[in-house]
């Protein structure tokens, strides 16, 4: 017990203070390549010799973002931009930018002009995803940024190097979705805003550190007695959750979270690279793998609902909140879809509103405890 | 014995005091809400209108967005619970309820026991919500209770934005600068609001009968819009107003029989 405490302890650590990792990295003489969401190629940069850390924005009153970005702006990249215009990623190399919606197209734009100190690394995620020229598109794309990677760290990414990365992200994501199986077994001791902090934790991570401590937690909680659960259940699905307190309320009204479509969270683990012949046939076959996602476009728009369904029924989950990122278009434009499949399950679904700029969360307390309470 | 229900919204402040039986003792309402001498106030007058004291509740549970503040309260819950609870005790036969706030936009769906089975919430904009209704009767210099009966002599409702509550402000304004008559004004505020608030319903699903709660409904205008937009009847009770106090009350009522109170 001590062990899953102290454990969990540590993942917060690293959750809530990203930026002393960083400095850690730094320190070490280590070169640290910033990722925006999601689906960032990060095996290319630990096969030149470089740290992946995630960026995710945070809860911030932007200030200087609104010189580029208007306040109609998705909230999580407007965060992203205050946070590079006003020096929190400082030291960082570059940052990977993938443009897998319009926002990102103006973010491209706009990081350029105010964040004039870390180099932006773009490249396009084809949504026409059957063709079968868009594989070699991609490959195309993924070599521009292979690169820029190779300038920066004044490494070759050899595809002896890359598939080694590869696999290693692979064991990665298969510790990572072992640990959500086995915290659903212990919901007395994970509480959602700890699932959360472990898997956050693991966006900043080196991936084999990310093992070591998520397989040693796994295990821990493996010692525990298996918990009966008698609240209620549900299955987190958007881009994140957060701040922290918007996890408490679930946790302060007897809710769970027993499973997540979280772009910040499992969306990232949940499919592995497939085996292919070269380490940038691998990374590019990664995203015509993905499913039931809304950056990524599938003709039947059934697939994500049905997903979501399909899971809540195997983790015998009430509902699925639906968490809104502010001015996302893109998962707005999955919500009713959604929506549909579930209720056609028979789940109840309910939506709160994921805003970082503000800390301001009382509606999404009146939604949680008001599915709590019926 | 008595149980007491308060519901202490962004704008107003209502109580309901109820006996063992389930009989209303005492029901009050305060235009001002929470942050402010409102809820204290409302609660008074519910015991001073009931005729009994403090020392008389066995049981307070409160509900809205000032839930957490009250002072001496047993328990609290959501106002979606508890304006569904009430609705159902006024309006057995509801099935969905809509229900405008001082600063969101409720729809909900229940059972025959008052039991939620769906619900949808707006999301942080006042677009739509009684805060806009207020919004509106200030810049065109009329009390916000006067709104209803002038969209009645409407002959040609205006086209105002159901987007942002800065918006419409804006072109209210224009509509007032062009000489537009303020009744056609009016009812397009209300055609506005009653857009919005469709498009929650539709999204929480329609089931028969619909019924309205909280103040808002008693703008007979913007009911009638309301119903053009969802096409179909919508009741309201006398007591609309205070349908989350009183579910308030009844949960109030619940705990206190359970805990052998009464």
């Amino acid at each position: 017990m001590a062990d899953v405490k102290t454990s969990l302890a540590q993942f917060e650590e690293i959750s809530s203070n990203p930026q002393r990792l960083l400095q850690n990295y730094l320190d070490a003489d280590e070169k640290v390549i910033a990722c925006f969401p999601i689906y960032t190629p990060q095996p290319l940069v630990l096969a030149a010799g470089m740290v992946p850390m995630g960026i995710w924005g945070g809860q911030c009153n932007a200030h200087m973002a609104g010189k580029y970005a208007p306040i109609f702006t998705c909230s999580l990249l407007r965060s992203c931009l205050e946070f590079g215009m006003t020096g929190a990623y400082k030291g960082v190399s570059a940052a990977i930018m993938p443009i897998i919606c319009d926002t990102f197209r103006g973010m491209n734009s706009a990081w350029r002009a105010g964040v004039k100190d870390i180099r932006p690394i773009t490249f396009i995620y084809p949504q026409n995803r059957k063709d079968p020229g868009a594989r070699d598109f991609l490959i195309e794309e993924l070599k521009t940024v292979r690169s820029a990677l190779e300038e920066i760290s004044e490494n070759q990414i050899t595809n002896e190097a890359l598939q080694e990365a590869i696999e290693l992200c692979n064991q990665r994501n298969a510790a990572m979705r072992t640990f959500c199986e086995t915290a659903n077994e212990h919901l007395d001791l994970v509480k959602p805003v700890d699932r959360h902090h472990v898997m956050k934790a693991a966006t900043f991570l080196r991936p084999e550190e990310t093992i070591e401590r998520v397989s040693a937690l796994t295990e821990a909680l493996r010692a525990e007695p298996v918990c009966r659960w008698t609240g209620k259940k549900v299955i987190l699905t958007g881009i994140t959750c957060e701040p922290d307190e918007i996890l408490g309320y679930f946790a302060d009204n007897k809710v769970a979270v027993v499973g997540d479509d979280l772009a910040q969270e499992s969306r990232q683990y949940r499919s592995d690279y497939p085996a292919a012949a070269s380490g940038m046939e691998r990374l590019a076959l990664h995203w015509f793998a993905v499913h039931g996602c809304s950056v990524a476009h599938d003709d039947n728009n059934t697939v994500r609902g049905r997903m979501l369904a399909q899971l809540a029924k195997e983790q015998a989950a009430d509902c699925v909140v639906l968490c809104m990122m502010r001015f996302c278009e893109i998962e707005e434009y999955d919500q009713p879809s959604v929506i549909k499949e579930v209720t056609r399950a028979g789940l109840m679904s309910f939506s709160i509103d994921i805003d970082q700029s503000t800390t301001e969360s009382g509606q999404a307390l009146t939604k949680i405890q008001t599915f709590a309470e019926n | 014995m008595f149980a007491a229900g308060i519901d202490i919204g962004s704008t107003a402040s209502k109580a309901v005091v109820l006996a063992a039986d389930g009989s209303v003792m005492g029901k009050e309402i305060v235009p001002i809400g929470t942050g402010t001498v409102g809820p204290a106030r409302v609660f008074a007058q519910a015991l001073k209108s009931a005729g009994i004291t403090r020392d008389d509740i066995k049981w307070i549970t409160a509900t809205g967005y000032g839930r957490f503040s009250f002072e001496g309260i047993n328990d609290q819950k959501s106002e979606l619970s508890c304006h569904a609870k009430g609705i159902a005790q006024l309006l057995p036969q509801t099935r969905t309820i809509v229900d405008i706030g001082g600063q969101d936009i409720k729809v909900m769906r229940i059972n025959d026991k008052g039991m939620l089975l769906n619900f949808v919430m707006n999301d942080k904009c006042a677009a739509g919500t009684g805060r806009f209704l207020d919004t509106m009767a200030k810049v065109l210099d009329v009390e916000v209770t006067d709104l209803s009966d002038l969209s009645f002599h409407s002959d040609e409702p205006a086209e105002i934005s159901s987007t942002c509550t800065v918006f419409a402000e804006s072109e209210v304004i224009s509509k007032l600068a062009a000489n537009m008559r303020m009744e056609n004004i009016v009812a397009g505020i209300h055609k506005s609001v009653a857009r919005r608030v469709a498009s929650l319903v539709q999204r929480c699903g329609i089931q028969l009968e619909v019924a309205m709660s909280g103040g808002v409904a008693l703008n007979k205008g913007l009911v009638q819009s309301l119903e053009e937009e969802i096409k179909c009847p919508i009741k309201v009770h006398e007591d609309c107003q205070l349908a989350g106090a009183l579910g308030a009350a009844l949960y109030a009522l619940g705990s206190m029989q359970s805990a052998g109170t009464v």
